[in-house]
């Protein structure tokens, strides 16, 4: 193994599981100065999951297995899936592959271990939570795949090893067709990090929101390790959009090396669109999505244009 | 091998007799279940050594059986799901009269598969194809002879035989062209060429459930005995795919790129009809009769990859994509047999399937639940089960059609590779939905709350397949290596060499053994972290207010808003009446329902079309004999004047 490799795995992990609450928090800071507040900070969220430890979780009446074991599973599937995306193109093997259509496979485990939680609790709005995000997922999971093709297509592996070094440089943005997938994959983004105008990440009022719905019920630990699981789940979308779906750096060194800079810059962006959109309303959101699945179509087409 | 095969054929038809006797149901078809078992040692034995006994494939038409890899693979599936599904039977089937006739011709219909599977010419081949037909509608009218059942067997033969005649044009064109087993008798781009494969797209398309021709399915599976159910729904299905797989890949030689065109939008179209309308379903049973239907358009979806990337000269990705089309209809039948025997169980204990009226089930069935959970887990294509292992290969080789079919085929295995997308993600949440109202929450009726385990038979059965889940989730490779080798053309590289996960060039692997141990490993770790600390016992949260039966969510709340998103496509209807006395709200009253768009306009016109046609022609007989005198002499003055003028003659 050589030391690129180390140093990106080590990155990799190190920065998807530690690292991952500093995105939130940096967002909310962002955030908070672009509103003209002066914000708690950006390691406001490490703060909050060392309280969250500290405290005894919440038992529901009448639940089973399925709640006891939903965060643990949620947790443990978000861990898989930061093995799975690497940090730059040389990553070690971790033993789990480095495939793009199994990282969608794992985060939907994620989603139904949480919805199937929220049924055991039996709780009318985190229903309703899980029933929206479930409905969102349709058309989410069907922009996820198709923008990933894209890249896939561009790069001729659907390893995402493969794929970071075969969308690197300026070669992949003569064309069109990754830049269409990009389209896509930002709505994926602000989809699977519940942000507006999908959802809206500062609200807990039970009727307005969508991920916050399902895991209404927990608290401690649980809550700890379900919030650690959403940071993870930005940093795991924003590293796809840093190394794939926008112009990068070839080699491994300067890969990594620009990482921090573009994750913070796509932070700022996530941070500029909550204060300019408004959430949108529910109904509407697949539309969007939809929207965001035919630009990526449009993108596999132009690809095959080109290259016949 | 061979021995095993007729020892297990033996048995079966023994117990077949023996079940008939009175008072020895249950020993007739535990020996079914052990002929069953030793068929499909005899099956996977066959795919394993590769080797072929018997007759090979013949145009001429007399009787000629035989067994080969493919055969063996689909043997080996029935054995897995019939030795289960009859251990169950021998505890679920009543011993009464009917009773005793249902145990015959259980036996019956595992013989009328395995014929229809070793069968090496058309003439036996379609009688046993009609006997696998007509054997369930048997069953069902003898456990159920009611005017509703009558009618939806009366459905279910009309369509199967309506659609069937085309497996009768296709098989007995190729006999007559000689193109049995020879994938060279066919001209490539010929008119016959054409025409055997539109014939057996229709014939075993309806069989296999393909939307538009799914009508009786989604009918006829949920009403026979769930031993039964499990049978059709896991592996006459799978008959269906296997003549297809015959026709289309092994004896057509090859053909032109609509036959993989059509067959991958009708698999596209029946993947996400089927998973939408199970989603609306308020009966577990025909819940699971629709997701059939959805996952033999995946199923479709994977051979029509292959034959897409097969005429486009992908011969590696096309082996690949046949091997994911049959690994997906063996980890189908494993998860649907699992899943409708389950169904069985909680109708016994509760009395009903209605969806809103069971809950809780997890908790008073330990064994039962748990193992339908890993049933749905797997169903709803969660990763470390089977149903993963070959979605995923699937969606691989969709992924690969752009890669190598140019432009217009590229463009459409990019929109198949959008729709199975969506049809996973519906997937989730038609089975989360599942979960919920059947295994979790409180029990919705006092009969759910004092359900009980079934008999010890029962429980095995349902335990085992989940264990098949399980094990084929973590291995598929071992399989998947085995079924590559089964594409007939040269330069598919063979058998892949064995590994547990799946690992094919251009992809980033699928190391299941891998992720089964770190998403295992890392969630042991994170519980332990956790510790035990917890608050007392709290009641649910519902804004202060108390969590009451009335405000129990049900299977049309959950999918309201996809209801809602999809309303241009579904067309549902609702009415809500609202009855005031001196303005002050009495009652409300809501009726909703999501109709089936293909029935309303597609069947419906039809039937009626033909229930007038048919009401005109009976005019014709009205019984007076002067009429058909009448008849008779216009009759010859037509034939008179054709002769004259020298038409006919």
């Amino acid at each position: 193994m050589t030391t690129q490799t180390v140093v990106a795995g080590a990155v990799q992990v190190v920065g998807g599981v530690a690292a991952a609450p500093l995105l939130i928090g940096l967002t909310q800071q962002v955030k908070a100065r672009l509103q003209g507040r002066r914000g708690p900070g950006p390691l406001q969220p490490y703060r909050e999951l060392r309280r969250l430890w500290g405290k005894s979780s919440v038992e529901v009446e009448g639940t089973t297995i399925v709640y006891r074991i939903a965060p643990v599973l949620v947790a443990a599937a978000l861990g898989t899936a930061i093995l799975l995306v690497p940090a730059a193109q040389s990553a070690p093997g971790w033993g789990v592959g480095h495939d793009a259509l199994a990282l969608a496979g794992v985060l939907a485990l994620a989603r139904l271990v949480v919805c199937a939680a929220a049924w055991d609790t039996s709780n009318g709005f985190a229903l309703q939570g899980a029933s929206r995000d479930l409905t969102l997922s349709v058309f989410v999971e069907a922009a996820l795949v198709l923008s990933l093709a894209v890249a896939a297509l561009v790069s001729g592996t659907t390893d995402l090893r493969g794929i970071v070094a075969g969308t690197a440089g300026d070669g992949p943005w003569t064309t069109p067709a990754l830049a269409l997938g990009a389209i896509a994959f930002v709505l994926v983004v602000i989809a699977e990090t519940g942000r507006q105008p999908v959802d809206n990440p500062d609200t807990h009022l039970e009727l307005t929101m969508i991920h916050e719905g399902p895991i209404l019920e927990y608290g401690g630990r649980d809550q700890a390790l379900l919030q650690w699981a959403m940071a993870a789940r930005h940093w795991l979308v924003l590293v796809l959009a840093a190394q794939v779906f926008l112009p990068h750096a070839q080699g491994t060194w300067w890969q990594l090396a620009l990482l921090p800079l573009t994750l913070l810059l796509l932070c700022g962006a996530l941070a500029l669109t909550e204060t300019l959109v408004a959430k949108m309303r529910i109904l509407l959101v697949p539309r969007l999505i939809g929207v965001g699945a035919a630009v990526a179509l449009l993108g596999i087409v132009t690809w095959l244009v080109e290259t016949a | 091998m061979i021995v095993v095969l007729l020892a297990g054929l033996a048995t079966l038809a023994g117990g077949a007799v023996v079940a008939a006797a009175p008072g020895a149901l249950a020993t007739g078809l535990r020996l079914q279940a052990a002929g069953a078992l030793a068929l499909g040692v005899a099956g996977f034995w066959a795919l394993g050594d590769g080797g072929t006994w018997g007759a090979s494939f013949t145009s001429a038409l007399t009787p000629h059986f035989g067994v080969d890899g493919l055969t063996g693979l689909f043997l080996g599936t029935l054995g897995l799901i019939a030795f289960p599904s009859l251990v169950f039977a021998s505890a679920y089937v009543r011993q009464d009269g009917p009773g005793r006739v249902t145990g015959v011709l259980t036996g019956a219909f595992v013989l009328a598969l395995v014929g229809v599977l070793c069968t090496r010419d058309a003439l036996s081949f379609l009688l046993f194809w009609e006997l696998m037909t007509l054997v369930p509608a048997a069953i069902i009218l003898v456990g159920r002879n009611t005017e509703s059942a009558r009618h939806t067997v009366f459905t279910y033969v009309a369509i199967t035989h309506l659609g069937g005649a085309g497996t009768w044009i296709a098989l007995l064109l190729l006999a007559h062209e000689g193109a049995i087993g020879d994938p060279s008798a066919l001209a490539d781009g010929s008119a016959i060429q054409a025409v055997v494969a539109l014939a057996a797209i229709v014939g075993f398309g309806t069989k296999a459930g393909l939307m538009p021709m799914h009508a009786w399915l989604p009918r006829a599976h949920p009403i026979a005995p769930a031993p039964v159910s499990a049978l059709m729904s896991g592996v006459m299905v799978a008959v269906a795919a296997y003549g297809l797989v015959r026709v289309l890949v092994d004896w057509l030689g090859d053909p032109p790129p609509w036959v993989g065109a059509t067959v991958l939008f009708l698999g596209g179209l029946s993947a996400l009809g089927g998973i939408t309308y199970a989603l609306f379903q308020r009966d577990l049973k025909r819940l699971l009769a629709y997701s059939t239907v959805e996952h033999l358009g995946i199923v479709a979806l994977g051979l029509g990859a292959c034959l897409l990337m097969r005429t486009h000269g992908a011969d590696q990705w096309a082996a690949f994509a046949l091997a994911a089309a049959l690994l997906h209809t063996v980890n189908h039948a494993v998860f649907k047999a699992l899943l409708f025997l389950g169904a069985g169980t909680f109708e016994r204990a509760t009395g009903s399937l209605e969806l809103d009226r069971l809950g809780g089930l997890l908790r008073r069935l330990p064994w039962t639940g748990g193992a339908f959970l890993v049933g749905t887990l797997a169903i709803a294509g969660m990763p470390l089960l089977n149903g993963f292992a070959s979605e995923w290969l699937t969606l691989q080789s969709l992924l690969h059609v752009p890669a190598y079919a140019g432009v217009w085929d590229g463009t459409l295995g990019a929109v198949a590779l959008a729709a199975l997308a969506g049809t996973m993600a519906l997937a989730v949440l038609c089975f989360v939905k599942v979960i919920g109202l059947v295994l979790l929450g409180p029990a919705r009726r006092t009969a759910c709350a004092e359900a009980v385990e079934p008999a010890v038979a029962m429980r095995f059965a349902i335990v085992a397949l989940a264990g098949a889940c399980v094990a084929l989730g973590a291995a598929p490779g071992v399989l998947f290596s085995r079924l590559t080798g089964l594409a007939p053309w040269s330069g598919a590289g063979g058998e892949s060499p064995v590994h547990a996960g799946l690992a094919l060039p251009g992809t980033g692997n699928l190391p299941t053994l891998g992720l089964l141990a770190v998403i295992g490993g890392l969630a042991v770790l994170l519980w332990l972290a956790r510790g035990e600390r917890r608050a007392a016992v709290s009641p649910t949260w519902a804004c202060g207010q108390l969590v009451e039966p009335p405000l129990q969510w049900t299977s049309a709340g959950f999918t309201k808003p996809l209801r809602l998103v999809l309303e241009a496509v579904l067309r549902p209807e609702r009415e809500i009446e609202v009855t005031r006395r001196g303005g002050v709200v009495q009652e409300v009253s809501y009726t909703g329902r999501v109709p089936h768009l293909i029935d309303v306009y597609l069947y419906r016109p039809v039937t009626s079309g033909a229930l007038l046609a048919a009401a005109w022609a009976r005019r014709l007989q009205s019984g007076r004999l002067g009429t058909y005198v009448a008849y008779l002499v216009g009759l010859v003055l037509v034939l008179l004047t054709a002769v004259r003028i020298g038409l006919i003659g």
